[in-house]
């Protein structure tokens, strides 16, 4: 009986493994193959992959695309871990009047859909003259009630003994985060790196409106200009995405140890 | 109170530093504009938006060509952009009222034009003296048309036409002859036949997609909406038998179901089917199955069995706008009227090179629009495609072209399971005026 439902168990498993591993497997099948055998559903290694990256680089320019959105990745998540793990900790450790209702109204922020505030912040950053920048693409989701949330949910698990050794040692408070809370949370640090790294890394309708030239485009923006056309190559657009996603798929597997940790909580 | 104080400097230093940051990012920012404003004075540069960097963005650079010869100091650049992303900047743009990042060229695709100029009046320039329109093809030209002014330059056209597999049809006992001048009730039985013969289906149908439907109503000068935006569903003749040939077609089983763009050009490209019913723009996708050389051929579409129906249509096209705020307003008109809007050099070497059909009649008597193309069994199609072209009939898209076939859309699924058609289309319309007004 028992060896009966662990065979169920791992045909299901077996069958969620090839739903969600089937894309990428089609993805990778289908940069080798021209457009017209992806379109044919022909399931099998061609051998256009060079032609398709020579298309590839000579449409775009990939090294442009791929720098802008690592900038703005690697900024926005430092930016993102440092000031959500501070208002989380803040939020958790010290004690203030009308902490609470404060979060709640945090809390309401995330109901806001994206799209309602897109113009007025468009009209801001056109005021602060930063459009066109990196900086205007990080700048609105630098903090998100999420990420602040993540933070403060894991801190419920931080021993505070720790802080109270700390205080007597004689560290300042802006030491203590550092030195103790930062290096204690490591793999909440890891899960929230993963999640906003895949968020600015994908994010696709802020850049699209705030950056205005060719050369300040990010990846997403160039696989959707090549995703467009009357008649799309898909064999390039294949290239491109494998391309597009495979730093998110390296942060996973590097971090993932961590990630799974960050997700069960950090501190047992 | 030391930590109070301490707390008050350092807000009032982060809000000093980015009062600095913003000055200096400002500052660099003006630097940068006049550096190109001087760099400019050698050159004069125009900026473009467009969506196909093979085909409408190709176009461009051949017109930056040719106008640089008599231009020498003119510059263009093309940003290529997804067509749904470049409506979302520009709905951005101008619903916010920021000018900053516009272009001063801008692709519009044709059921747009109304929309844009009657939501955003004086953005878009006046051409009706710079071109002359009486060299495009009537109904392009009326499709930019309000209120009597023309705003924009016309640009590509998709006048359709009946492809076809002649080895299919061959097989199930057809010849070119019988394919010239036919309804669509003719069609459905050819269909059949090929079906019985060949094993192949005539067609492929998508409940999600309102191609077909679009190129039936247009054939027979009708449009899902009146010239004065009301809905044109009940009383319309021509929808009516737009809607029984449609549900006929899917009820006679000579059409394979398909779920999307991906699907259909997959359908002819691996030869499961033997007619295509589309614009003038597939023949690209067609030309890229090259084991097919030599099979298709093209002919006129079916005919509605109405009244003033004809076997000609449209499907898509788009047309040039240039900006009335642009700063280089006046040179984009002239850049875009000297090259599209009256050149037929530009539509030579546009259909030679990107395979794009313009409806610049002067270019239709040309060494270019005459070529025989083996791949199409030595037809000339593109004469064929440009004598139909002055036959389709003229029609205005009005603003609220999308809402009305998505109102139609919604009821497709029960008109095709066989609901009452004339209940069907108040329904229709009754959605449609809810939508708009």
């Amino acid at each position: 009986m028992k060896r009966l439902t662990t065979a169920g168990v791992h045909l299901f498993l077996i069958l969620a493994s090839v739903v969600s591993l089937f894309p990428f497997v089609w993805m990778l099948i289908g940069m080798t193959n021209s457009s017209s055998d992806i379109l044919k559903g022909r399931f099998s290694i061609g051998s256009k992959l060079m032609d398709n990256v020579h298309k590839l680089m000579e449409m775009t320019n990939l090294g442009a695309a791929s720098w802008n959105s690592a900038v703005i990745a690697i900024i926005g998540t430092f930016g993102t871990l440092l000031l959500s793990s501070m208002a989380g900790y803040g939020f958790e450790i010290y004690q203030s009047k009308g902490k609470s209702r404060l979060f709640g109204l945090l809390m309401l922020s995330m109901m806001m859909p994206f799209a309602a505030v897109m113009i007025p912040l468009f009209r801001m950053f056109s005021d602060m003259g930063l459009l066109n920048t990196p900086t205007a693409v990080v700048m609105p989701t630098i903090t998100t009630a999420f990420m602040i949330f993540f933070f403060l949910q894991n801190t419920k698990s931080f021993p505070r003994e720790l802080l109270q050794a700390g205080r007597v040692d004689g560290l300042t408070e802006w030491q203590l985060f550092t030195r103790i809370y930062m290096p204690t949370m490591k793999p909440t640090y890891a899960a929230a790196a993963i999640i906003t790294f895949m968020n600015y890394w994908n994010s696709f309708l802020w850049p699209l409106i705030a950056l205005q030239t060719q050369e300040k485009k990010t990846l997403p923006l160039v696989v959707s200009s090549l995703a467009s056309s009357y008649n799309p190559d898909y064999g390039i657009i294949m290239v491109a995405i494998v391309i597009t996603t495979l730093p998110s798929i390296l942060i996973f597997f590097l971090l993932q140890k961590q990630f799974v940790q960050g997700m069960l909580g950090s501190v047992k | 109170m030391a930590k109070k104080k301490w707390l008050s400097v350092f807000v009032l230093v982060t809000m000093a530093a980015s009062l600095l940051a913003g000055c200096g990012s400002s500052g660099s920012e003006s630097k940068t504009a006049e550096g190109k404003e001087a760099g400019n004075s050698s050159k004069k540069k125009v900026v473009a938006w467009a969506w196909d960097p093979s085909f409408n963005g190709a176009a461009l650079k051949i017109a930056k060509e040719l106008y640089q010869k008599e231009h020498p100091d003119f510059d263009l650049e093309v940003v290529d952009m997804a067509k749904a992303d470049l409506e979302q900047k520009l709905n951005t743009n101008l619903a916010s009222g920021v000018k900053e990042g516009l272009p001063d060229i801008l692709l519009v695709n044709d059921p747009n034009i109304q929309k844009y100029v009657t939501a955003y009046p004086n953005t878009f320039a006046d051409f009706t003296d710079k071109v002359d329109f009486t060299k495009f093809s009537p109904y392009k030209v009326e499709a930019l048309k309000i209120d009597n002014k023309i705003y924009g330059v016309p640009f590509d056209i998709g006048v359709t036409g009946m492809f076809y597999r002649s080895d299919y049809l061959e097989q199930a006992g057809y010849t070119a002859k019988d394919l010239e001048n036919i309804t669509w009730d003719q069609y459905i039985e050819i269909g059949k036949k090929v079906k019985e013969k060949t094993g192949k289906y005539m067609t492929t149908i998508n409940p999600n997609d309102e191609a077909l439907t679009s190129i039936l109503l247009q054939s027979a000068g009708s449009w899902y909406i009146t010239p004065d935006n009301k809905g044109n569903f009940v009383n319309n003749p021509a929808m009516t038998e737009t809607l029984r040939v449609y549900k006929a077609i899917a009820d006679s089983g000579i059409a394979k179901p398909v779920t999307g763009w991906s699907e259909f050009v997959g359908s002819f490209n691996a030869g499961d089917v033997a007619t295509v019913v589309s614009g003038v723009w597939q023949v690209s996708s067609i030309m890229d199955a090259k084991d097919q050389s030599g099979k298709w051929r093209v002919a006129p579409i079916p005919r509605l069995n109405v009244s003033k129906a004809v076997n000609a249509s449209n499907e898509g096209g788009s047309s040039w706008f240039v900006f009335n705020d642009s700063a280089n307003k006046d040179l984009a008109m002239d850049f875009l009227a000297k090259t599209i809007g009256g050149s037929s050099e530009f539509y030579e070497r546009f259909l030679k090179e990107n395979g794009g059909v313009g409806s610049y009649i002067p270019a239709f008597s040309s060494e270019a629009y005459g070529q025989k193309s083996d791949f199409f069994g030595g037809q000339s199609i593109y004469r064929d495609f440009t004598k139909w072209s002055t036959e389709v009939p003229g029609i205005t898209l009005g603003m609220y072209t999308q809402e009305a076939k998505d109102a139609l859309k919604n009821e497709l699924p029960n008109i095709l399971q066989g609901a009452d058609l004339t209940k069907s289309l108040a329904n229709i319309q009754t959605l449609f005026e809810q939508q708009v007004h």
